[in-house]
């Protein structure tokens, strides 16, 4: 009973060893490439539980999407701008066969990408203008498809010779070399007065249109009133000399006589000498008594 | 990364601990000490938090939501956690500590506009998981990955824009289509973020152009000044002429309504007169003649003539003020 229970125990052992060393379970994050004596066999891409002879043995590789950000460098445009680029490569290993053969870790990975990419670039920069990359006009700056297109041939390229996809090229700064900067800023110092002097002008411009227009209503209020209030002052003279007249003309020897008696009362002041014939009107009385009456 | 939890320790390993115990009660122990392990399993994943369970390295359920659940331990299944719902932030162009303790690399955060003025531009950046097996497994870095997709996105849309809207009227609009294009990016990398924000913390001039943009500024608020002062002068002017128009108006109504009245008052009291003037007519002709005589002739001097006299000029020329004399002499 002892002994068939060792046995039993050693049979377990073994099995677990077994286990241990045929059984291998793969993670979402990684491939597996399983090698037999040194010489790659198979890669597993599925994550899960897998087998293998135990004399196999295997390697592992991160699958997951990497960022290749390597510093930035100048490049000439077709125009003969210099523009300092920074761009980013997007990058995943793909092959790990290939891979482990050609390149092997993830820093001799990055250099051959930087040289790939470097050189694409470079050559795709020196077929666009400047205008392509950098414009304020609307549509005219489109990087876009270029960077397609460098994306594709680096990933053939990479896929070819190092088993690695690259995903995405993209450009993630545009900036200029420190030697264009001064004369930058000195443009856009420039600039910036040539618009302050505008909207000084444009202010100072509708600022007078503003104080025109209200002169001119002014002008027009006042005006209007006047013509009104000389017209209404007309209407009361016209009105006033309609009612003299039909007053008057109904005896107008009486109005005469009593308007020139009133003229009389103010032409004729205490500056005034008057000669008066003893045959005036108003002496007759005087020097002929009852007789001058008549 | 400090969201992402490990898997659960291993608390009890069957084989390791049970060697030292007796051997008649060895089934028994190990069955116990099975049971244990099995009932380890037993995890909670709090409310904030969603999980993701492996099974022998393959996703065996993407997305657990909070609760009690149970899962067997290693070698067989792992589990990972993440605060699903929790914003996390980044900043892109110039790292907030560089500027806190104010050495920043201006290259850092120098973009170039669309009429190539060159600007620094800080972008924070908010993100929230949204597929957790994709942000565990699919990218080595999600932080940086993203960084480089919003940072690609904010150089092009900047490139395209001139540096004027990009200080006034376009930020939000930057952000909007930096936002959606962005997200776009990341989805093609399967990161399985969600970038919830775009914000523009921060977009200034370089140093060497400030004053020159200040310049502007307060070129614009000058100009808006000179307007605002001729709409005061407007508003001031406008008014005061109507009151002027009313004014005009109204004298000359009252111009009208007196001058009507009074030759109405005149008339009928030159009718009330002239209707008794009619009645008869020499007398009260006489009478108003010797009337209006007696008011007039005591404020005048007077000189009175015969019938048949002549008037010595002298005598009324030498002095006005004399008094005349009937001789007709000159007074000594």
């Amino acid at each position: 009973m002892t002994t068939k229970r060792k046995y039993t125990l050693a049979a377990a052992a073994f099995a677990l060893l077994l286990a241990y060393l045929s059984l291998y379970s793969v993670r979402e994050t990684e491939f597996a490439l399983v090698t037999q004596f040194g010489r790659p066999v198979r890669t597993v891409v599925n994550a899960g539980l897998h087998a293998k002879w135990p004399f196999q043995s295997i390697l592992w590789f991160d699958r997951r999407l990497r960022i290749y950000d390597p510093r930035p460098s100048e490049f000439l445009t077709r125009d003969k701008k210099n523009l300092v680029i920074e761009n980013y490569v997007a990058w995943r290993i793909d092959d790990p066969t290939r891979f482990v053969q050609s390149v092997g870790d993830v820093s001799a990975a990055e250099m051959r990408l930087h040289d790939i990419v470097w050189s694409g670039l470079s050559a795709a920069l020196g077929t666009q203008d400047l205008e392509s990359l950098v414009s304020a006009i609307p549509g005219k700056a489109q990087a876009a498809p270029m960077l397609d297109v460098l994306t594709t041939q680096a990933d053939r390229a990479a896929l070819e010779k190092y088993g690695i996809r690259v995903v995405d090229v993209r450009i993630k700064r545009l900036n200029l070399p420190e030697q264009n900067k001064q004369s930058v800023f000195a443009r856009m110092r420039a600039e910036r007065e040539r618009i302050a002097l505008q909207y000084r002008a444009e202010g100072e411009q509708q600022a007078l249109t503003i104080r025109a227009g209200a002169d001119r209503q002014k002008e027009e209020i006042v005006s209007a009133a006047y013509k009104d209030s000389e017209r209404i002052r007309g209407e009361g003279d016209a009105e006033a000399t309609r009612i003299y007249g039909q007053a008057y003309s109904k005896s107008p020897e009486f109005y005469k006589l009593l308007r020139t008696l009133d003229s009389y009362k103010k032409v004729l002041d205490d500056k005034t000498t008057i000669i008066l014939s003893s045959d005036s009107e108003l002496l007759k009385v005087l020097t002929r008594g009852e007789a001058g009456a008549r | 990364m400090s969201i992402l939890m490990g898997p659960q320790p291993v608390v009890a390993d069957a084989d390791a601990i049970s060697t030292p115990a007796p051997k008649r009660r060895r089934p028994r122990i190990g069955a116990w000490l099975l049971a244990l392990w099995a009932v380890s399993g037993v995890y909670i994943v709090p409310a904030n938090q969603q999980a993701v369970v492996t099974r022998f390295g393959a996703v065996a359920n993407p997305r657990l939501l909070p609760g009690i659940h149970y899962a067997l331990h290693w070698p067989i299944e792992s589990v990972y956690k993440l605060k699903v719902h929790q914003l996390q932030r980044t900043v892109i162009g110039g790292d907030i500590p560089d500027v806190a303790l104010g050495r920043i690399n201006p290259a850092s955060s120098e973009f170039l506009s669309g009429d190539q003025n060159l600007l620094n531009v800080r972008v924070v950046a908010q993100y929230s998981v949204r597929e957790p097996k994709d942000y565990l497994f699919q990218t080595f870095n999600v932080e940086h990955v993203l960084k480089m997709a919003v940072e690609s996105e904010l150089a092009r849309r900047i490139a395209r824009t001139p540096v004027d809207d990009i200080l006034t009227t376009e930020k939000v609009a930057i952000q909007n289509d930096v936002l959606q294009n962005a997200q776009r990016t990341l989805d093609g990398y399967q990161a399985g973020a969600t970038i919830s924000s775009i914000n523009i913390e921060d977009v200034t001039p370089p140093a060497e152009a400030a004053d020159a943009f200040r310049a502007v500024a307060g070129a614009r608020a000058d100009a808006i000044r000179l307007v605002n002062e001729a709409e005061g002068y407007a508003n001031g002017l406008i008014p005061r002429a109507r009151g002027e128009a009313a004014q005009l108006g109204e004298e000359a109504e009252a111009y009208k309504d007196g001058k009507i009245n009074r030759a109405t008052g005149d008339a009928t009291r030159f009718t009330e007169v002239a209707d008794e003037y009619a009645k008869a007519p020499k007398v009260t002709a006489t009478r108003a003649y010797v009337e209006a005589m007696e008011q007039i002739l005591p404020k005048i001097k007077k000189v009175i003539l015969g019938s048949k006299g002549n008037l010595d000029v002298t005598l009324v020329r030498r002095d006005d003020n004399a008094a005349p004399n009937p001789n007709g002499g000159t007074p000594k």
